[in-house]
């Protein structure tokens, strides 16, 4: 979080954290495809030739100013891939909230699973938890046939009991609702510390 | 000082008030009015963009202090690679028309510099190892709390930060 004061300036930095193709630039897109032009900058986007995410994608919305005050939300995505370790390790830095994305496929639960862990694990190196970080997540993907059953995604993800959103990114379906709690769930947290 | 305080869940607050921002905006306009860069950022580690100077207007400078922060996470871990026991202190970008010259300024901010070409790196060099000094003073300087009564949120800050979101979502 950086704020300055002089000109009421409240930074937060959000992060779309999750497996390969779960659709975190896909969240992206769709918050970028809507917004108004007056409340979005560009997305940027850092990808490989076949469309996939190398080190992650970037856009700042800003609602203007609310109570004299100018809240402005730093969006980015990590890549997903286990072998971008370190470059998701390095876009956690001065993270104030996170998204996780979940892909609702049974043949990706373990690749959920472990994306958790390997996200738990780089939050512990800078002294943070899931346990008190502001966090919440999407179930993505629910339109595909077969999905895992809320119940079992929740089980075994869900073990803080965070806020949870079902999705379907490629529509835009839960993708604000997602976005409206991480960004109300990390302002309590701030309000809190300040 | 400039408040950056690691909080009890770990995470990390920068907090200026204005006469450090004054101060700051200072520094980059003597630097940018010595060297005459086209444009001079300063901003934090986790890419947050804290003050800028010189011609910024065609820059889509958010962005830039984004991608310059994550150049400084990627050559940090490519110093690692290579044996480098301390993290890179400058990373120097050449163009054929314009050059980028980025230092970092303690450990948890930088400085960016885009210059011409036609500007002598030397040049660059001294004058923004001056206001990296300077830099380092200002943020490590006491700072008077007087006005801390404005800087806080007030409590139904959340509730109308969801209605301008709604809105903002149609």
């Amino acid at each position: 979080m950086f704020i300055n004061w002089a000109l009421q300036e409240i930074n937060l930095k959000i992060v779309y954290y999750g497996p390969g193709m779960s659709g975190k630039t896909t969240n992206l897109e769709y918050i970028h495809s809507k917004l108004d032009d007056s409340l979005k900058g560009d997305l940027v986007s850092l990808k490989t030739k076949e469309d996939r995410t190398i080190f992650f994608d970037f856009m700042q919305i800003e609602v203007g100013r609310i109570k004299g005050k100018k809240p402005k939300f730093n969006l980015y995505t990590v890549p997903g891939q286990v072998y971008y370790a370190s470059s998701r390790k390095v876009i956690l830095n001065g993270v104030d909230g996170i998204v996780f994305v979940a892909d609702s496929q049974p043949h990706r639960m373990e690749a959920n699973v472990e994306t958790l862990l390997d996200l738990e694990k780089n939050l512990k190196q800078d002294n943070q938890s899931l346990e008190d970080f502001p966090w919440v997540i999407q179930y993505n993907k629910r339109d595909l046939p077969g999905v895992e059953s809320i119940d079992e995604l929740q089980k075994r993800l869900n073990f803080f009991g965070v806020p949870h959103f079902e999705g379907v990114a490629v529509r835009g379906d839960g993708v604000f609702a997602t976005l409206k709690s991480v960004i109300n769930t990390v302002v309590e947290h701030v309000q809190k510390e300040l | 000082m400039v408040k950056t305080k690691k909080m009890k869940d770990g995470s990390r607050q920068v907090i200026l008030n204005g006469k450090q921002y004054d101060l700051i905006t200072k520094i980059l306009s003597e630097l940018a009015n010595k060297t005459k860069a086209s444009a001079i950022l300063f901003a934090d580690m986790s890419g947050q963009l804290i003050s800028q100077r010189g011609n910024t207007d065609d820059m889509n400078t958010t962005v830039l202090s984004a991608l310059a922060a994550s150049d400084f996470a990627a050559t940090s871990e490519m110093a690692k690679l290579v044996g480098e026991e301390a993290k890179f202190k400058l990373l120097f970008h050449e163009g054929d028309k314009r050059n980028v010259y980025l230092s970092n300024v303690g450990d948890d901010f930088f400085l960016v510099v885009v210059f011409d070409v036609s500007v002598t790196l030397g040049l660059i060099r001294i004058y923004t190892k001056k206001a990296i000094e300077d830099l380092d003073k200002t943020l490590s300087e006491e700072a008077d709390e007087g006005d801390e009564e404005e800087q806080k949120l007030d409590s139904d800050f959340s509730s109308l930060l969801g209605d301008a979101l709604d809105d903002s979502f149609k």
